[in-house]
Order: C-alpha cells, then sequence, then structure tokens
C-alpha cells in the first residue's frame, strides 16, 4: 500500500506526525497490545517521551487502552535505608530490654526514650508489635521486660529490609508472611517512619485502533518524510526544506506572555479627549501648581471670606508662604472690584480686600486658575482655550473621591458670545464627549460666571448625568484682567465616564500602583 | 451647598397647592434646588441649594415663594416694610459694641400658633442661616424669644461679665458670662467670635426693661424667656451681627416667613448711638435693596438680541422684583429678603432663570478659532510615543506623596521640597519633584507582575525656585525604570541613547554623584551646558527601603528644559 492510495485526510494524518509518535506508531505495529514499559524498552527512547506521544496518539484515536492492571511495588523510604545500616527500631526497643534484664534493672518507658532519643509517639508502633508478638510485656512499674531471648519478627524485618535494599520489588511475588510484616512496616498517615513504602502503579497495554493500524501500516511500509519544527537559516541555506516537511502548529493553544508597551488607559482616555478638543478648535493653556490665592480664587471673584477658600477645602502651602507680588495692573484692579465693583458696573463685594492673603500660596485647586491666568496674557479674540490640569482638593480620600485629579476646562472668547452660544457649545460637548443626543441646561452656581449653568446629558450607558458646569464670566472677572469681550468658561467632569469606559469602580485605581492591573485593561476608545 | 429637609406636605400648604415630584422638579429649577431624597412614609423631603448668594431659599418658606410669585405673575407685598408713624417698641443699642458687633434688628410675631412642624423649620433655617450665612454665628446670628415675659424697650449692651448672670439654655443653674464662655458646650465653641481685633474680650448682652437678660449673643439663649416651646402664639425674632446689611437681610428673612406662616409681623425700632449707614434710627424689618439699572444692552450682551426690554421686565417681576421703566432703561429692585444683585448681569440670569433656560435656542459660537496643543505638551506627548514604541507600559501617578517617599526612601537628605501646610494624611502630603519615587511605588507593587518590568511616565514635577512668580516651577518631565535579574545601566543608556538621537539632540553623560544611586553608574544627562536629567543603577539601600527585590536602572528627563528648537 502506497501513500498515493491514501485519502486526503489520512495524507494530512500522516505529516501532522511527530517523530516519536513514527516511533511508538512502528513498534505498535509489530507488538500490540503493549506496555508502556515495553514501547521504552524498544524504542529506546525516555519514558517521558514515550508517555508523551502516547498522550498524542490517544487524543488522535490512534490507540487505545487494551487492558489495565495495578502493580504494587514496594521500595524502602530513608527510614528503611537508615535501618538497613543501624538496625531497625525495632530490634533497639528489643535488644535494649534484653539488656536491662541482664543488668537487672527496669526499663521504663523515660529510659528508653532517653536513650534512644525520641518521643513516646515514635516508640508505640514498635513497642505494639514486639508485645502482640508476646516477645515483651509489661512489667511492674510499667517496665519494658523481654518473655525470650529472640524475637522472630525482628529477624524477619532486618532480613526483609537487607533483602528490599537490593532495589524494589514486586509486592505480590513475596509470600504471605512476608507481605504481612511489610504491611505492619509500611508508611501510610500518622505513620511516617516506617521502613517500606508501597507505590500502586496502574499499568496499560495499548493497541491500535483501526485507524491507528492503517496509519500505522502506512508509517511502518512507506514511512514519512523527516519533518523539523522551526525553519532555520540553515535549513534554507542547505535547501533542504524541499525535501523534509514542516509540521504543522496546535495554533489552538495560547500564546506565551509577552511585556508590550501599551499606553495608560486613563492617559489614553485622556489623549482623546485631547484629540476632541484640539479637533473643536480649542487651543491648550498650562498654569503652575503652586498658584498665589490671586490667580486661584481673587481673579475668580471669590470673596477672601468664601468658605471654600479655608483650610478645609484648599491644601496651603507650608513654606514658602507667599508668592513674589502681584504684577500691576491686576492686583490693583482686582482688589478694587472686590471692594467697590472698580469700573466693571459691579457694586463689589464692599469689604476691605487683603493684599497679603491674596499672595497666600496654595496647591490649585480648581482648573478655572489657568484660565484667568490665559485671560491676562492677552488671549486671542476670537479665542478658545482648555486645560486638563492636574487640581488638588482637601478630602477625605475614598471610592469617589481622589487627592489629585484632572479637572479638563477652558473659555471661549468672542464679540459674538452669549448665553445662547454658550448653550450651542455644551450642546456640542455633549454629543462629542458623551455621544448624547438628549440635554438638559439647570441653572447652578459658581462665583465666576452669571449667568450659571449645569449641563444634564443622557448618556447611552449611564442614562441621565451631570456633563459639566459653565457659564459667561462676570465682568467682575473679565474687565480687571484687560477682557472687554464676552467669555464662557466651562468644565467638564469625566472622571465618571473614564471610569465606566475602563471599567472600574474606584476612582483611586485610575492612578493605581498595581502594574497588573495597568498591563491587564483593554484600552477600548 | 445647603440641604434642608421638611414634609412634603409643608410646601404644598406654603404653595398653595399640591405637587408631584415630577412637576416639583421642574418648579426646583427656579431655585437651583435639586431633590436629593423624598421619604414617602415619613413624607421628608431632602432639598439642596447651590447658591450660596441666596439664603432666603434655605428653607420651605422660601422656596414656596419664589414658586408662588412665578405662578401668581408677580410678588406679593409685604405690608410691615412700610414706615409707620405709630409709637412702636423699641430696641436701645448701647455705646462700645461697634469694635465687636454693632447691629441688631428685631420683629414682633403674633396671632399664629407655633406648631411642632413650624418649630422644627424655624429651627433648621436658624442653624443654616447662622452657620453658613452667618459664618458659624461670627457675622450674623439669631435669638428667638416668647414674647410675652420681655418688657420693652430692650437694651443692647455691653456688660461686667464676672457680675452678670443668668440660667442659659440648657442649663438649670444661673451662670456669669466668663463661666458660660469658659463651661458652656456653645460658649466653648462660638466665644472666640466675642474677641476684637485688638484682643479684647467684649460681652454684649440683651437686656429687658426689668432688667432680665433674655441672652448673650451669639453665644446663647436665657432659659427664662429664650426657650420657645410648640403652641407658643407670640413671638420675638432678633438678629444681631458684624454686617448691618447682613442683619437686615437676615431680619427680613425671618420676617416675611413669619408672615407667609400666616404671623402679624410688628416692626421694632431700633436706635443706636451714632449714626449708622441708615441713619441713626431706623424701623425695621427694612427694605435695603438697591435699584439698579438694566439696559436692552446689558439684555442683549448677555441674552442674544431676541429678547426686549419689556420681556425682561415681565420676567423679573415674575420673579420677585420691583421693576419701573424709566425711559430707555429699567430701573429693578430686588425683593427685602435678597441681597445679591451687584451687577446687572445678576437680574439677567434671573430673566433667564424666570424664562427657563430651555426656551433659549441653543446656537453654535460661529467663529473661527485654531485649536492646537501647547509646546510642552507635544514633547511630552512626542517622548510618551517613543517610549511606546520601545515597549515601555506607561504608567499614571498621584502627584501628591509623602516625605517619606520623596525623600526617606530615596536616601536623600534635607531637599526642599514643596510641603502642604494644612496636612489631611502624611501619604498624601508633599508635591512630587521627581517621578523616579512614583515608579518606584509601582514597582514595589507588582513584584507578582510578571518580568521583566519596563515602564515609564510622563507628567508634572514640582520644584521650588526663589526666583519663580509662585516660588516653584511645574515642569514637564519623563522618568523610565527597568527592573529585571539583568537590569543595569547598559540597557537603560540603550534608550536613553535611541531617545536623544530620535529627537535630534547630542547629549553626553557626565558621571555624577547622587545618594539613590550606585557610586560608579550614575550621570547626568547634559546637552550642551545644560543638565536636563539623570541615568543609573538604583542603590541596594533605596531598593531595600522600597521592599524592592529587584534590580532597577532609570532615566529621568526634565523636558520643559530641552533646547526650545528640537520641541516642535
Amino acid at each position: 500500500m502506497s501513500t498515493e492510495n491514501l485519502s486526503t485526510q489520512e495524507k494530512q494524518s500522516l505529516s501532522n506526525l511527530h517523530p516519536l509518535e513514527v516511533l511508538v506508531l512502528k513498534d505498535l505495529h509489530k507488538n500490540s497490545p503493549i506496555t508502556e514499559v515495553s514501547l521504552v524498552e524498544h524504542t529506546g527512547l525516555e519514558p517521558a517521551q514515550v508517555s508523551m506521544s502516547i498522550g498524542w496518539l490517544q487524543a488522535k484515536k490512534y490507540i487505545q487502552t487494551s487492558s489495565e492492571s495495578i502493580l504494587k511495588t514496594v521500595s524502602l523510604t530513608p527510614t528503611g535505608i537508615e535501618f538497613s545500616k543501624s538496625g531497625s527500631l525495632l530490634e533497639k526497643v528489643f535488644n535494649s530490654a534484653i539488656k536491662y534484664k541482664q543488668n537487672n534493672t527496669p526499663l521504663t518507658m523515660k529510659t528508653l526514650q532517653a536513650n534512644l532519643e525520641l518521643q513516646a509517639s515514635d516508640l508505640s508502633g514498635p513497642i505494639g508489635a514486639l508485645k502482640k508478638e508476646g516477645s515483651i510485656r509489661i512489667g511492674p512499674g510499667g517496665s519494658l521486660e523481654p518473655t525470650c531471648q529472640e524475637s522472630t519478627l525482628v529477624t524477619e524485618l532486618q532480613t526483609l529490609i537487607q533483602d528490599i535494599a537490593h532495589g524494589a520489588s514486586n509486592y505480590a511475588d513475596r509470600p504471605e508472611t512476608q507481605r504481612k510484616t511489610i504491611d505492619i512496616f509500611s508508611q501510610r498517615r500518622g505513620r511516617s517512619q516506617e521502613p517500606f513504602r508501597i507505590d500502586e502503579t496502574t499499568i496499560r497495554s495499548f493497541s491500535l485502533t483501526t485507524t491507528g493500524a492503517s496509519i500505522a501500516n502506512n508509517v511502518s511500509t512507506t514511512g514519512v518524510k523527516e519533518g523539523y519544527a522551526q525553519l532555520t537559516p540553515e535549513i534554507l541555506k542547505d535547501e533542504s526544506w524541499k525535501t523534509k516537511t514542516p509540521r504543522p502548529y496546535n495554533i489552538a493553544l495560547r500564546p506565551p506572555r509577552i511585556a508590550v508597551g501599551k499606553k495608560h488607559p486613563y492617559r489614553a482616555f485622556l489623549d482623546k479627549v485631547k484629540v476632541r478638543l484640539v479637533s473643536m478648535g480649542f487651543e491648550e493653556m498650562r498654569g503652575p501648581i503652586v498658584e498665589s490665592e490671586f490667580w486661584n480664587m481673587d481673579t475668580l471673584y471669590m470673596p477672601q471670606f468664601h468658605s471654600a477658600r479655608d483650610i478645609h477645602d484648599v491644601y496651603f502651602v507650608k513654606d514658602p508662604l507667599y508668592s513674589e507680588s502681584i504684577s500691576e495692573p491686576y492686583i490693583s484692579q482686582i482688589a478694587q472690584t472686590h471692594r467697590d465693583g472698580w469700573t466693571t458696573g459691579s457694586r463689589g463685594w464692599g469689604y476691605p480686600f487683603n493684599e497679603k492673603r491674596t499672595r497666600r500660596l496654595v496647591l490649585r485647586s480648581q482648573g478655572t486658575a489657568v484660565s484667568s491666568r490665559t485671560l491676562s496674557a492677552k488671549p486671542k479674540i476670537p479665542g478658545k482655550y482648555f486645560s486638563i490640569a492636574r487640581c488638588f482638593r482637601y478630602d477625605q480620600i475614598d471610592a469617589t473621591h481622589a487627592t489629585d485629579f484632572f479637572q479638563t476646562e477652558g473659555i471661549v472668547l468672542g464679540t459674538t458670545i452669549t448665553f445662547e452660544t454658550l448653550l450651542g457649545l455644551l450642546e456640542l460637548f455633549a454629543k462629542e464627549m458623551a455621544q448624547a443626543k438628549k440635554v438638559k441646561f439647570v441653572p447652578a452656581y459658581f462665583p465666576f460666571t452669571e449667568p450659571s449653568v449645569e449641563l444634564h446629558v443622557e448618556h447611552p450607558k449611564l442614562g441621565w448625568m451631570e456633563l459639566g458646569g459653565a457659564g459667561l464670566l462676570r465682568p467682575e472677572v473679565t474687565h480687571p484682567l484687560g477682557v472687554k469681550v464676552p467669555v464662557i468658561a466651562w468644565g467638564l467632569g469625566l472622571d465618571r465616564m473614564a471610569m465606566v469606559a475602563l471599567d472600574i469602580h474606584d476612582i483611586r485605581d485610575l492612578f493605581t500602583s498595581n502594574l497588573d492591573l495597568i498591563r491587564q485593561k483593554p484600552l477600548p476608545f | 451647598m445647603p440641604t434642608i429637609d421638611f414634609p412634603k406636605r409643608d410646601l404644598d400648604i406654603l404653595i398653595g397647592q399640591p405637587f408631584t415630584l415630577t412637576e416639583l422638579d421642574k418648579w426646583l429649577l427656579l431655585v437651583k434646588g435639586e431633590i436629593k431624597s423624598y421619604d414617602a412614609d415619613k413624607d421628608e423631603l431632602k432639598i439642596e441649594l447651590q447658591d450660596t448668594n441666596r439664603p432666603d431659599l434655605w428653607c420651605a418658606e422660601g422656596i414656596a415663594r419664589q414658586i408662588r410669585i412665578k405662578i401668581n405673575e408677580g410678588p406679593h407685598h409685604y405690608s410691615f416694610f412700610n414706615p409707620t408713624k405709630k409709637n412702636i417698641d423699641k430696641i436701645m443699642v448701647a455705646q462700645g459694641l461697634d469694635t465687636i458687633r454693632p447691629y441688631i434688628a428685631g420683629f414682633k410675631a403674633t396671632g399664629y400658633t407655633l406648631s411642632e412642624q413650624g418649630l422644627a423649620q424655624l429651627i433648621q433655617t436658624q442653624e443654616k442661616l447662622a452657620d453658613i450665612f452667618g459664618r458659624k454665628r461670627k457675622s450674623v446670628s439669631i435669638g428667638v424669644y416668647r414674647l410675652n415675659p420681655i418688657q420693652f424697650p430692650i437694651t443692647y449692651t455691653l456688660t461686667n461679665p464676672d457680675t452678670t448672670r443668668f440660667t442659659p439654655l440648657g442649663f438649670e443653674e444661673p451662670m456669669t458670662l466668663t463661666e458660660i464662655i469658659k463651661n458652656h458646650p456653645k460658649g466653648i465653641e462660638y466665644g472666640t467670635s466675642l474677641i476684637a481685633s485688638n484682643g479684647k474680650h467684649h460681652f454684649p448682652v440683651l437686656m429687658d426693661s426689668k432688667g432680665t437678660i433674655l441672652s448673650f449673643p451669639p453665644i446663647i439663649n436665657s432659659s427664662e424667656v429664650g426657650e420657645v416651646r410648640v403652641g407658643d402664639q407670640n413671638l420675638f425674632i432678633e438678629v444681631t451681627g458684624t454686617d448691618l446689611r447682613m442683619v437686615l437681610q437676615a431680619i427680613n428673612i425671618f420676617a416675611v416667613n413669619f408672615a407667609d406662616r400666616g404671623a402679624k409681623i410688628d416692626p421694632i425700632k431700633v436706635i443706636y448711638t451714632g449714626p449708622t449707614e441708615l441713619g441713626q434710627e431706623f424701623q425695621v424689618p427694612y427694605n435695603c435693596s438697591p435699584e439698579l439699572e438694566v439696559s436692552q444692552e446689558n439684555v442683549s450682551t448677555v441674552l442674544g438680541k431676541s429678547l426686549t426690554l419689556k420681556a425682561a421686565k415681565q420676567a423679573l417681576v415674575e420673579y420677585g422684583y420691583q421693576v419701573k421703566t424709566r425711559g430707555k432703561v429699567l430701573s429693578v429692585k430686588q425683593p427685602s429678603y435678597r441681597d445679591d444683585l451687584m451687577h446687572p448681569v445678576d437680574a439677567i440670569e434671573d430673566v433667564a432663570i424666570s424664562n427657563g433656560y430651555n426656551t433659549f435656542p441653543a446656537t453654535l459660537p460661529s467663529e473661527f478659532t485654531v485649536g492646537g496643543i501647547s509646546e510642552s505638551e507635544k514633547i511630552s506627548d512626542k517622548v510618551r510615543e517613543l517610549m511606546l514604541g520601545f515597549g515601555f507600559q506607561e504608567t499614571l501617578s498621584n502627584i501628591l506623596s509623602s516625605k517619606d517617599d520623596l525623600i526617606m526612601k530615596m536616601n536623600l537628605k534635607n531637599e526642599h521640597i514643596i510641603e502642604v501646610d494644612n496636612v489631611m494624611s502624611l501619604t498624601y502630603s508633599c508635591v512630587r519633584q521627581s517621578i523616579i519615587p512614583s515608579l518606584l511605588r509601582v514597582e514595589a507593587a507588582s513584584s507578582h507582575s510578571f518580568y521583566p518590568h519596563r515602564i515609564f511616565e510622563a507628567g508634572e514635577i514640582v520644584q521650588p525656585n526663589q526666583k519663580a512668580e509662585t516660588r516653584a516651577d511645574t515642569l514637564n518631565g519623563v522618568c523610565a525604570l527597568l527592573a529585571h535579574p539583568n537590569a543595569n545601566f547598559s540597557e537603560m543608556h540603550s534608550y536613553v541613547d535611541q531617545l536623544f538621537y530620535t529627537l535630534g539632540l547630542i547629549y553626553k553623560i557626565e558621571p555624577t554623584s547622587h545618594e539613590s544611586f550606585i557610586e560608579g553608574r550614575v550621570g547626568n544627562l547634559v546637552i550642551g551646558e545644560k543638565t536636563c536629567g539623570l541615568l543609573g543603577e538604583l542603590h541596594p539601600q533605596v531598593l531595600s527601603n522600597w521592599q524592592i527585590t529587584m534590580p532597577c536602572t532609570v532615566f529621568e528627563l526634565i523636558l520643559d528644559v530641552l533646547p526650545k528648537s528640537h520641541t516642535s
């Protein structure tokens, strides 16, 4: 029978064979059924290699188990090996009893323990066995007394130990008396210090299935082309690929893990936000993290007595305490606006503005601080600006409050800006940032905007949620900073959306130190 | 943002008709309020109010009033603000209060029986106003008394703290004012507000003409006349404080609240020893709302061209304003219980709220602008892209950290970093001056994650700088860390070399000495004459401090100091 007569499937099966499988099949073709041990002998392979190929061939249903038997073998434990050199514990106990009897001294358990340097629990086994045999008995005061000069059990055990010391042997081949002694002195649960161990192995014989027989026949009669696993530079150079067959891989296996370079999931999210904002015509602005109260609050028309400015809301810097003097004309104009409104048309907050307090250094508590700096730095008109600014709040840290976090916010300046364009911009944000079709505008309060509005949107996954706050900056904010056109200020709360996109439920996980968590997060946007 | 609770039924009665929660939700847009919860079994409604400048809304009466005005298309007129010719009861203000708590106002509420609900609401309003509006009783505090035992005129005067004694609320025995400051819980809590700026402690009291002490403002009432109970019919309410306008606003709020619940309000005359901004003596409650002009231009600038001045007038009237048309402008005046009109824009927001935000068309800003990112972020993004290409995993850390992480564990000594003054938790008390500790924190927490670890972070650091405007520089940096059994200087050097090459920068490594690194295996990264970072193998002591058992090599680069020509 030549390979030409084989079906396509059988041809494929042939080329799929591993060299190890070929050797095993060839032997099975001659000797079936056959045990694993015999296969090792016949093929000259390592037992592990034979066992591996048997596994493969069974999976392919080329061979089957034809019979199964259990082989019990007995061998020495480390204790047994020691006994074979220095005598068994049984022997030591019995000999001690004889020796003390000769000296007419009673052998107590305590003495025996001390002499042999063992615990009572170690001795209960041998003493029990000798008592059962009748070669010792318990005398007055609990002393151990021999009843005869020689114990058959001691002799028999020692002979067996010496015998088995030559190598493991078949338990079933031993006469019954020996099997009994082996049973008494073999390791089992609670008796770990015994000399013998009995191992049970299942001996299986394998035979070819019908398909297997046909494949084995083919392999034996026509042989298979030599295969290769890895295409190597050598195979390419010597052109042996022309005669050798590449063995197909099991491509269903999971691949090994590798360390790769990926964006951090939250940064990937923020990158996308950044790209969206830039695509809407926003220019990025930056500002310092250590900020003066002037830029962080005073320019935003938060009066110096405002409750959101105390030590329970803002982090103050320990050293140094104050910024350098605030540059003119801003300091005078802002101070005057707080006092009496300056020329803004406002009556002001009407309190004595503290020009030292305004220089007090804080950790930036709101991204709007960046906007007020931009307003003072001759911004473009029309102009659109954004920042994704690290901000800090004096908050108890928990699943919804982080100690530092990113605020996405910005401003829009233009002569045609009104409340209507503010709403238009927010509608655009709803669509671009939250894929929301429905929006609600809710009156809100911020110290630096009037009118102020909260943007509520219907998020496809989260339902109705607050997406952000915005408003037209008060003239008390813009005029003292030198801006005469209307300005929209807006801020977006994106953390909740980020957490949904990243499937995390604790805001602290946005900044996790757990590399596994970072490595395993998909970047689904 | 104050949160208040009351029975929904109470609100229905005050509005004049029952509402479903959905309807109420819409009406609450008028007061910047939001239903936080509703317990149907107890009929308890919890509402959060956003506007910190509208203390009149922090009670059921105020919320109901704003809604009622809209329904009735105009405000109710409270006649007790009108000056009366009648001989009314008086409060005499004595000398010496001007440095500590100069102002007082009050009124009598009669013909109304205080219900259990009414008392609970009264106490809640009193607390919210004194606490939030009155800044923990410092600027404004409120006292409520049974009217009948009081013999007018009342005197508001300073007194001797060791000889004046009365039984304060919550105590059985008379105490001197000194004892109250020391031992009464309210004395301990609010006593410091009576220390003048010169350090002198003052002790004001309210006393009737018989010499009975009514209270020791802002600390505590006398239990004799100052303990109001359910069933009381005639009450006296007073407000003391440091700011006349705030005192008047608070007394006005209480007066309209009582009036809205059906009480008759009797005004009182306050007589000072010298002139105030409203004269030496005047009747309270007193409407001191200023008039402000709102022009068509004001309206159009904010709300767009489509809204006429006439429409704005109607909207304001329906929001409680008194509005007169004077030629081409509106002269507007807020109701007596409000004092948040600083600029015409404030009235204009009320126009928008009165009409409803959703009645305005949303139009896209039409002016064209070019978007872009900052120079600093450009270079940062470029470096991030390269590091990702080199196979490094990006990390992102909190930049608040501890001195232990930033200094001690790094083996550094006395390095000046930015620390927080009002520390909440030592773990978050310093701003990082380097990204290296952030990456070591990740490494220390990730020994179970399979190796090799090649991680990096790009982000901000803050370094003190006496010459900077805010005494510190916020800088964009990048830092990378290698951790695996063979991680060494040479491997990281290869990445650094590639990085600089790709950025088109010529650099050199100058040997240096650094406490965090192994001597002889650390160098500064120098471009031209400028040091812009370093590269080295971390010292085993540093790794041991972090309990890291894997060799680590890092490089850190301050991106903001790289030559500018290469950053665009």
